[in-house]
């Protein structure tokens, strides 16, 4: 982690985890914007501490492929640039160094 | 540049140099247009917009964004 510029985080996906009972029966597939928020929760890591943070742009966003239970997703955020408490990312996932998403995410801190 | 990063739906060619960016009369453009204007002056032309302050002088119009470009030497 560079502080304030780039981090990376995990997200282990288990069968066990509810939003995948119906999504979809019989065939688990991680919800995209389950994928997203996970994203957007990375990208937030590189403000500054007790500070919070609303969704303001999800951009140019693509799934790759699909991510299901037993996959370990890696995110990697990286700060573009920031104006005025708005914050701008380029946000990669990635599982097995294969990609599997990416967008560009922009956070209002709002405190 | 402002029509491909903004992803305008007006044509280039129909805003005029001294249209206000912001204002609702003219482009109005946002606060996340505006983060968007800053990075790409950055990537484009090497000019760093510093903060706010100076964004809220620089991106009033086409031509006070022209006048900021050659102010720092990178007309």
């Amino acid at each position: 982690m560079a502080p304030g510029k780039r981090v990376v985080a995990l997200k282990n996906v288990t069968g066990g985890d509810p939003h995948l009972q119906g999504h979809f029966p019989g065939n688990p597939l991680m919800p995209g914007v389950l994928l997203v928020e996970a994203m957007a929760q990375t990208a937030g890591l590189l403000l500054s501490e007790g500070s919070s943070a609303l969704l303001a742009q999800i951009r140019d966003a693509r799934f790759r492929r699909p991510v299901v239970p037993g996959d370990q997703v890696r995110i990697e955020a990286e700060r573009l640039g920031s104006l005025g408490g708005l914050h701008r990312f380029a946000v990669k996932a990635s599982v097995d160094d294969a990609p599997v998403a990416e967008a560009e995410i922009v956070l209002a801190e709002t405190s | 540049m402002l029509a491909t990063r903004l992803k305008l739906a007006k044509a280039v060619d129909g805003i005029s140099d001294d249209a206000p960016l912001f204002a609702p009369t003219g482009l109005g453009l946002d606060s996340i247009d505006a983060l968007e204007l800053v990075l790409g002056l950055e990537k484009e032309f090497g000019v760093v917009v510093e903060d706010r302050a100076v964004a809220i002088r620089v991106l009033t119009s086409i031509r006070t964004i022209a006048d900021f470009i050659q102010s720092q030497g990178k007309g």
